[in-house]
Parts: C-alpha cells; structure tokens; sequence
C-alpha cells in the first residue's frame, strides 16, 4: 500500500504509533494463539468438559441350591445422611427424627453435628435403608440430604464367609472369591464426557463427547451348595463343641469332577459386618490357605502309591515290632501293642506308621528308602497327586505347601520315610481332598473348583463355566478299587455303626503333631478325618469326599474321636439330601 | 522548519488553492465491506448459541436460531445507509450545522439524563444505574453518545481549524480552555453519568488526534497527556468497578477460586477463547466459549470469539484490515489541505483506532477492559452506524486529497516555489474556499 505520508508529519508519526500498537497485538496473539494454545485449550476443556462417571454394578455371587443357582451376595442401595448445619432450622425436629428412624445407624452427637453452624456438612447417620431414607424425606426439613451408594449385603449371614470374603469401603474385594475374581466382579464404569454451555448443557459440538456404557461385573455362580454348606458349618460347630476344640475346617467337595460342595471355617464372621471382626485370622479360608502336616491320612496316599506300583497289596504282611529305623532316625507307632507278622490292612486300621515305611522301602529294594524309592513317592504325592502345589482354585490366598523333591539335600531316607505317614510335608486340606478324590475315583485328578460359571445381569440364564484340567489316569483303575474296599475296610474296623446301612462309605483318621519353634510338641495335636461316601464301590461310586480337621491351642485333639464324629454327621445328611439309594 | 509553521504556511496557502474533486479513495470501501463481512458471518456462526443461551437464561423462546444474523444484518443495511449518506451529504452543510449537531448530541445526552436518572422513564435503557440507550420501540434503541462523538467530531474540526489557520493552536486562553471545557462536558456525561468509559476513552481519542494532526506543540501534548493521566485517575477513582479491572488487569489469569469476579472472569475467558483457537482456530459454529462461557461474546467480545472461530490467522487478517483502514485514513488526512477536512478525518481516524485498539487490548489482556465495541464486527447497531457513518465522511473527503508526491514539497518549500508543485491537481479559484 503506498501511503505517500509526509516525511515528519503528524499523520506519519500516528501511522508508526499504529503500526506498532498492531505489531505488539500480532505478537501478543501469536504467544496466546500458537505458544500458549495449549495451556489455553486446557483451561477450556476444564470448563467446558464435564465428565460423569457411571458405576458399574458389582456382580452378584450365587450358589447352588440343589442344582440351581441362589444369590448369596446381592448389592443394595443405602444412604449416608448428611445435613448442612449452616441452612438447618428445626436442629431439634431434625436429631429426633433420624435418632427415631435410623436408630443404632444413627451417630450418637448429632445435636453437637447440628450445631456446629459455621460448617456446612455433617454426617448424621450411615447405612440408611431406602425405606428409613423415604420415612426421613417426607418430613422435608430443611438442610437435610442423602447420598446413595451401594453395599452388599448377605441374606444368609455368616454363610460362607471364608469362601466369598467381603468388599471394602474403596469397593475392592477382599478374601475370598470377592479378592480372587475383583476384576470380573468389578466391570468396568462407564464414562459420560460432553461439551457443556455454561449451563451444563451438552452440546453436540466438536469430537470431544463420549459416551462409554458401563459394564456390569459378571455374576459369579459357585459350585458351592448353600445346603451342604449351611449343614457343615452346623456339623463343624456342633463338633467343635462336643471336642472343645477352638478352630475347626470341613471341606466336602464332589470326587466325580473336582467341585467344591462347600467349606466351612470357625471361628467364622459376618461379611456384611467385617469391619467388626477383632481378629483377622476369621478371614482366612484354612482349607487353602493354611497347609499343615496332614498326618495319617496321607498312609492312604502312601498305599496308593504302593499298590500302584505293585509292590504291596492290602493282604501283604510285615512283622510289626512297633518301631522301625531309617538311616539314624527311629520310627515308632501311635498305637502300640499290634505286633508280630501282620497285613497292611490292619497296619492302615491301626494308623501303624512302621507298616507304610515297610511300604516306602518296598518301593526301594525293599529294606531302604532309596532314590528309586523316594522318586516314585515324590511322583506320585507331587506330580500325579498334586500335593504341595496350587490347585488354582477361584479364591484368594491359596498356599501352595512344601513337599521335598528327593533332589533336595533335606529330601533323604528319614524324610521321606516321615512322609509316609504323614510328617515332613505342608499340605492344604484341599489338595489333599482332591488327590484323595483321584485316588477313589479310578484314578482322574480333577482339578479342583469354585466356579459353575455365571448368570447374566438379570439373574436369569446361567452359563456354565468351562471345564477345568483333568488328568486321568494317575492310578491304575484297579489301585483305585483296592484303595476304595481298603478305606472303607479301614473305617468299618471301628466305626461301622455310625454310617446308614446300605452305603459305602470309606475314611480315615488323622492325628497330627504340630511343629512349635521348629520342634515337635506333644501338648498340642491336630484331628482330621478324610473319607468318601456313596452307595457303591464302584469309581463312580462315591458322590463325595470330606475332610475335616479341629485344632487348638494346646489341645490333644484327636482325628477318630473329634473330627470323625463330624464326617459322620454331614456325611449321613448328605446321604439323604443326594437321595442316594441304599444298595445291599 | 517547526510542523506549527509548515501547517500555518500550508493554511494560508489552501486559502489560495481549490482542491478539484476527484475519484474518492475506494480502498474504504472494500476494507471496511470486508470487516463487515467478517462481521455477519461470526454473527451467523454464533447467533444460535447465543439466542440458545439467552432463551435458557429467561426461559423464553423468544430469540430464534436467525435472530442476532437477521439484526446485524438490518443493521449492517442502515450502516451502509449512514456511509452513503455522510458520502454524499455535501461536507460544507455538515461543517455548517457542526455546531448544531453538537448541541443535539448534548441535549440527547441531558434528555437521557433526565428520562432515566431523574424521571426513571421506560424510555431509557439503564443497568447499574447507567443510562446509557434511548429504547426506541421497534426502531431499536440509541446511544446518544454516539450522536455526540460525531457532534464533537464535526465542531472541533471547525474549531480548531480556524485557530490553526489563525496559528492560535496552542494558545491557552483561547484554544485550549474552550476546548478542554467542551470535551469536559462531554465526558461529564458520558463518562460520570453515563458511566461509558469505552465511548469517553474514544471521545478524547478523537480528539487528541485532532489536535495531534492540527499541529498541537509537544509541551501542550505532555501537558493534555499529564491531565488525561490524572482524569483517568480521577474516573477509576470514582467508579469502583474500574478499580476492579485494573487490579483485575495486573493480577493475571484468574479461572479458580476464591479471586474470580466478575472482569477478571470476562478477560480470562476472553484469552481462553483466543488461546483455544490455536493457528487455524475451532472453524465456524464450532465456538464453545460463546454458549456462555465468555460474557458478551457477541458485542464487546466478539474479537475473542473470532480468534476461537479462527484463530491466529483469522485475527491478524483483520489486524491487517483494520490497520489497512488506519492507514488509509492517515494517508487522507495527510494529503488533505483544508483543515476542516484534514482534522474531520484526523477525527475519524482517532475514533476507530481507539475502538479498534482499546477492544483488542483488553481482549488479549495488554490494557485493562473498558468495555468498548469492536467497530463494524460488533453486534450493535448504534456503534456501527456512526462509525460507518463517520468512514462516509472520510471517503467523501478523500474525493479533495492533493496528488501523493506532495511530499516532495519540503525540498521546494524553502525555495518558496511549493505552489507549483502540485499545480496540475489544483483548481486556481484564488480565494475562493476561505475557512
């Protein structure tokens, strides 16, 4: 543009004053527009995007009842009420009203709450039911409001509690199936983003709104049966207290395909009021996460292993002189007094430790527990059985147990002869239930579950989970039969009356030492008791496998005369809750 | 050769010479046609939005989705109507009647006055106990101060023409004092009773140019400058609102907490709408700021939506536009020889750059908010139509400029042979057009 202004003249000077002042704005624009455009498209979206998070429901927990699922753990809405002291006018009207509608949800100081007038929220009552909420809504005061949230809640209690675990306050599952499957649980929130006019308002411009529909947690369905597990907790407390003992596990579970029938754990706890519980300890689930020396329970694996190989039968003798050594270690029976040249049958009647050494060093070359003798066992207890480790079971805090590979410097001859009937090895009552189960069952391990599978969001269609591994197998079908007629052999030398007549049922007993400081102790044993039950002695034969185990602080608790009363109870009752027929 | 003595030797030489008309300055046209453009089409972008806002604001459906295109439209049709007008309307009847136009600018400013601060009357438009628009039904509603800018526009330039061409421009007594007691009472009423900071910033504007192009001598522009400075004071002082924004202005970006009021809140929104708009800027109808989030968006702030509409690039085209129009105006007032003409269009100049400049500063937050329109890109229809009116004059006076190499006059003017310089452009009618 060609300006032609006179050099010097006042017109010119305005023209340089203008072209300057523009020149400052260009470079001011650039630094707002183009260096600082994107602190600027922050403070936008700051305001103009507003961002709703949609929960996402947390799915529900069932259990089987008689083969179809029932909720155990549901989510209900509640109410936090809060009041804003500073716009209250009736503080009097108010306190009496929550005090007289919430009762014990209500806090305690709620006058002092009220009148504290300079602040401008106060919690009044938690927990609040819906029907509580409407009875305080209807009053309309003045400065009174409520906040939804949602918490489970337990129709059946105490039930199961080990077995599902809770939910904390921050919404994440603790313990339990509630920790194991927190993700599943849990879903996914969803997320509403939309540009807003001043006035909250979405707007449809630009691309920054998103929509993202929540996604509901998945509704777990276990294979657990509220009925088994409401009557084993009951047998498991009934039988604590007919023993005194202090702590007790019952876990039943089905030896066809692995599933968890249930498990009971006491001292027990209600979930819905975990935050109550004095001593975490209620939270654990013992039956997995707790592995002990199982005793002589594991003579039953012992002989398996045994027979399998071929090497003993229930009819082969040894002379029994009430102790046995290995290496510089000797080995003496609990019971004593059933000398001279007897059968192994009556060597598993009696619980006589030296009669399933015999069985290890006749796994050797037949006076030693050698390698060949040890690395049978150990294939046998840990790779087939899968003792000693993680069955990978749906819930949290599974321990996986030690069992010693002969490998090891600490798996020798005393070890393993230890081992064989029962000591020297960390086991859950879990692993040994399901090694227990392909040991009766023809020889299938199926690896144990907890989940059946899940319902959709209505709580209508169930979808049964995939199958877990099964090896069959493991032991010859024909060990399996020996192994059946010898347990049930076994439990009918002293306890044939307690079953009903016309079944099968099968079992052995457990008293364990326990280990204090590293040391054996005498003042304090553990009684567990492992068996099956059906109505044939076939491998399809036995509906279910129980193991109980009782326990406590300096107590000589013992497996026939604590723990095998309680097997007897629930497994009696599930004799007839399975309408399983009497056979001759 | 002092520029007092130049222009008082030039007067008395226009006193000789007739400028003969010629073809007027076209360039007026097509930047302020393209501003105007401009103008429509933010307001077609955004007028939804803001007709949205303001229906949910009172809960009415009364603005429609055309409304605010459909008035800038009408209004831009009158401004058109105004330019057209002030081109042809010969500047002599202006120049004759300047004085009374003046006098019904003031009265218009008394009669608002006395309708809205004393009588209270619907015909004035008041908020915050400003009155600052006549409420004229149907035909909209009027800024009389806008009336006065231009009475003051057109009295001034004869005023201080006929001292220049007396050489009394600096003269205290009788320059200075009559003028500086005009334009005291036009501030008085548009600046304290109107509480209109913008329109009193751009009434002195006017006239500082005015007096800046008729040759004022430096030590009266340090001292009108030292007293602007101490009225300015003065009216911050006194209206609490302006104190505000000027701490507003040397707090900085405020968007949270407790510091938030209500000027910080506009220019911070203003630079977030501008900062938003990055390079290329969020395009047309895509502007978030003006669904309302940045008061004003389409009056005083529209310059912040624009940079969010478009950006970088879009605000310095019309920087450029803006500056172009500047210039053009200095390149007519500079070639003009009759003084009424050259100070009218000094006048004009002063008026649109202190919009322009004032509007923009506050915007980019470099000059605290005065709350001022953006000419012809504004929604308003008072605003634009004087100002289009005011570009009218200009491009009718630009028909009257002297050839361009007129600058090559100071290598003759000491030889006293500067008549014939621009001969074949001058009318020889001798005596003829005596200011």
């Amino acid at each position: 543009m060609q300006l032609d202004l006179r050099k010097g003249s006042r017109a010119r000077i305005l023209a340089i004053l203008t072209l300057v002042i523009m020149a400052v704005f260009i470079v001011r624009l650039f630094y707002l527009q183009v260096i600082r455009h994107d602190y600027y498209v922050g403070q936008a979206n700051s305001e103009q995007l507003k961002q709703l998070v949609i929960p996402a429901k947390r799915g529900e927990i069932y259990a089987m009842d008689d083969g179809s699922p029932v909720p155990l753990v549901l989510n209900q809405a509640v109410y936090t009420v809060f009041a804003d002291p500073k716009i209250v006018d009736e503080p009097g009207k108010m306190a009496d009203l929550i005090r007289r509608v919430a009762g014990g949800n209500a806090r305690s100081n709620i006058d002092d709450l009220l009148a504290k007038k300079d602040s401008r929220y106060q919690i009044l009552a938690t927990k609040v039911t819906r029907r509580q909420a409407e009875l305080m809504k209807k009053e309309s005061l003045k400065g009174l409001g409520f906040q939804e949230e949602s918490q489970r809640v337990y129709p059946e209690g105490k039930l199961a509690a080990q077995i599902l675990g809770f939910v904390n306050t921050e919404g994440k599952g603790q313990y339990g199936l509630e920790d194991a499957m927190n993700a599943q649980l849990t879903g996914k929130d969803g997320l509403l983003q939309s540009v807003t006019d001043v006035s909250n308002v979405p707007l449809t411009i630009g691309n920054k709104n998103i929509n993202i529909p929540p996604e509901n947690g998945e509704n777990v369905v276990m294979t657990v049966d509220r009925n088994v597990q409401a009557y084993t907790e009951k047998a498991l407390a009934k039988g604590l207290k007919d023993s005194g003992a202090t702590n007790g596990s019952a876990l039943v579970m089905d030896p066809q395909t692995g599933k968890v029938l249930a498990m009971a754990n006491l001292p027990t706890y209600n979930p819905g009021e975990y935050n109550k519980v004095q001593n975490a300890a209620a939270f654990n689930n013992e039956t997995i996460s707790a592995p002990y020396e199982p005793g002589s329970d594991i003579k039953t694996i012992t002989m398996t292993t045994g027979v399998d190989k071929g090497v003993v039968a229930p009819g082969s003798t040894y002379n029994n002189t009430d102790y046995i050594t290995v290496d510089d270690a000797t080995i003496t029976n609990a019971t004593k007094g059933q000398t001279g040249n007897i059968t192994l049958q009556h060597a598993l009647n009696y619980s006589l430790n030296t009669g399933f050494v015999t069985v290890a060093e006749r796994l050797g070359d037949g006076s030693h527990i050698n390698w060949q003798a040890r690395t049978t066992m150990y294939d046998y207890f840990h790779n087939k059985l899968r003792l000693g480790q993680l069955t990978g079971i749906e819930l949290a805090n599974e321990q996986p147990g030690t069992i010693i590979s002969p490998n090891d410097a600490q798996g020798n001859a005393v070890r393993y002869s230890n081992m064989a009937f029962g000591q020297g090895l960390d086991v859950t009552m879990l692993q040994v239930g399901a090694a227990f189960s392909a040991v009766i069952n023809g020889g299938t391990y199926h690896t144990p579950s907890i989940v059946a599978g899940s319902m959709d969001d209505e709580g209508e269609v169930f979808t049964p989970a995939g199958a877990k591994p099964s090896y069959a197998g493991v032991v010859k079908a024909s060990t399996s039969d020996t192994m059946r007629t010898m347990i049930h052999d076994a439990r009918s030398a002293f306890y044939a009356g307690k079953d009903k007549p016309g079944y099968y049922i099968g079992g052995k007993t457990g008293t364990s030492q326990t280990i204090e400081n590293g040391h054996y102790v005498d003042n304090q044993t553990v009684g567990t008791y492992l068996g099956f039950g059906g109505n044939a002695n076939t491998n399809q034969g036995p509906k279910y496998v129980i193991m109980v185990q009782v326990s406590g602080k300096n107590m000589n608790l013992q497996g026939g005369r604590d723990a095998m009363p309680i097997f007897t109870d629930v497994s009696n009752w599930l004799l007839s809750y399975m309408k399983l027929q009497p056979k001759g | 050769m002092r520029v007092v003595d130049q222009l008082k030797e030039r007067a008395g030489n226009a006193a000789q010479v007739v400028v003969r008309r010629h073809r007027p300055d076209y360039q007026i046209i097509l930047y302020m046609g393209l501003l105007m453009l401009l103008g429509l089409i933010i307001m077609y972008a955004i007028g939804p939005q803001r007709a949205n806002v303001l229906n949910n604001a009172y809960g009415t459906d009364y603005y429609t989705s055309m409304y605010f295109f459909v008035k800038q439209t009408v209004s831009l049709l009158l401004a058109l109507a105004a330019f057209v007008a002030l081109a042809v309307t010969p500047y002599e009847w202006i120049k004759k009647n300047a004085g009374k136009i003046l006098v019904v600018g003031l009265a218009a400013c008394a009669l608002l006055f006395i309708t809205g601060n004393v009588l209270h009357s619907g015909v004035a438009q008041c908020s915050l106990g400003a009155c600052r628009w006549f409420e004229l039904g149907p035909l909209g509603s009027l800024q009389p101060a806008e009336l006065l800018k231009f009475g003051m526009l057109a009295f001034t330039a004869g005023f201080l023409g006929m001292r220049v061409q007396q050489g009394l421009v600096n003269d205290l007594h009788r320059t200075l004092v009559p003028l500086g007691v005009l334009v005291l009472v036009a501030i008085f009423f548009v600046i304290v009773i109107q509480k209109d900071m913008g329109t009193g910033i751009s009434l002195i504007a006017i006239i500082a140019s005015m007096m800046m192009v008729g040759g004022m001598s430096k030590k009266v522009g340090l001292g009108l400058l030292g007293a602007a400075f101490l009225l300015g004071i003065l009216m911050i002082i006194i209206a609490p609102h302006r104190i505000e924004r000027v701490v507003t202005f040397f707090g900085g970006d405020t968007t949270s907490g407790s510091d938030i009021t209500d000027s910080n809140y506009h220019i911070t929104h203003a630079k977030i709408a501008i900062g938003s708009g990055g390079i290329l800027g969020v395009g047309i109808g895509n502007s978030v700021q003006a669904t309302g989030y940045l008061p004003e968006a389409i009056n005083d702030s529209v310059f912040a939506i624009m940079g969010e509409t478009f950006g970088f690039v879009g605000l310095t085209v019309i920087l450029a536009l803006f500056t172009a129009l500047l210039l053009r105006l200095l390149k007519i007032t500079d070639h003009l020889t009759n003084m009424w003409m050259k100070l009218a269009v000094a006048g004009v100049f002063g008026w649109l750059a202190a919009h322009v400049i004032l509007n923009v500063a506050a915007m980019i937050g470099v000059f605290p908010l005065t709350g001022i329109t953006l000419p012809l890109l504004s929604f308003g229809g008072t605003s634009m139509i004087f100002i289009a009116g005011a570009l009218g004059l200009a491009f009718q006076l630009s028909r009257y400029t002297i050839h361009g190499s007129v600058n090559k006059e100071k290598e003759y003017e000491n030889l006293g042979s500067r008549r014939g310089v621009g001969r074949p452009r001058y009318a020889g009618s001798r005596g003829s057009s005596r200011m």
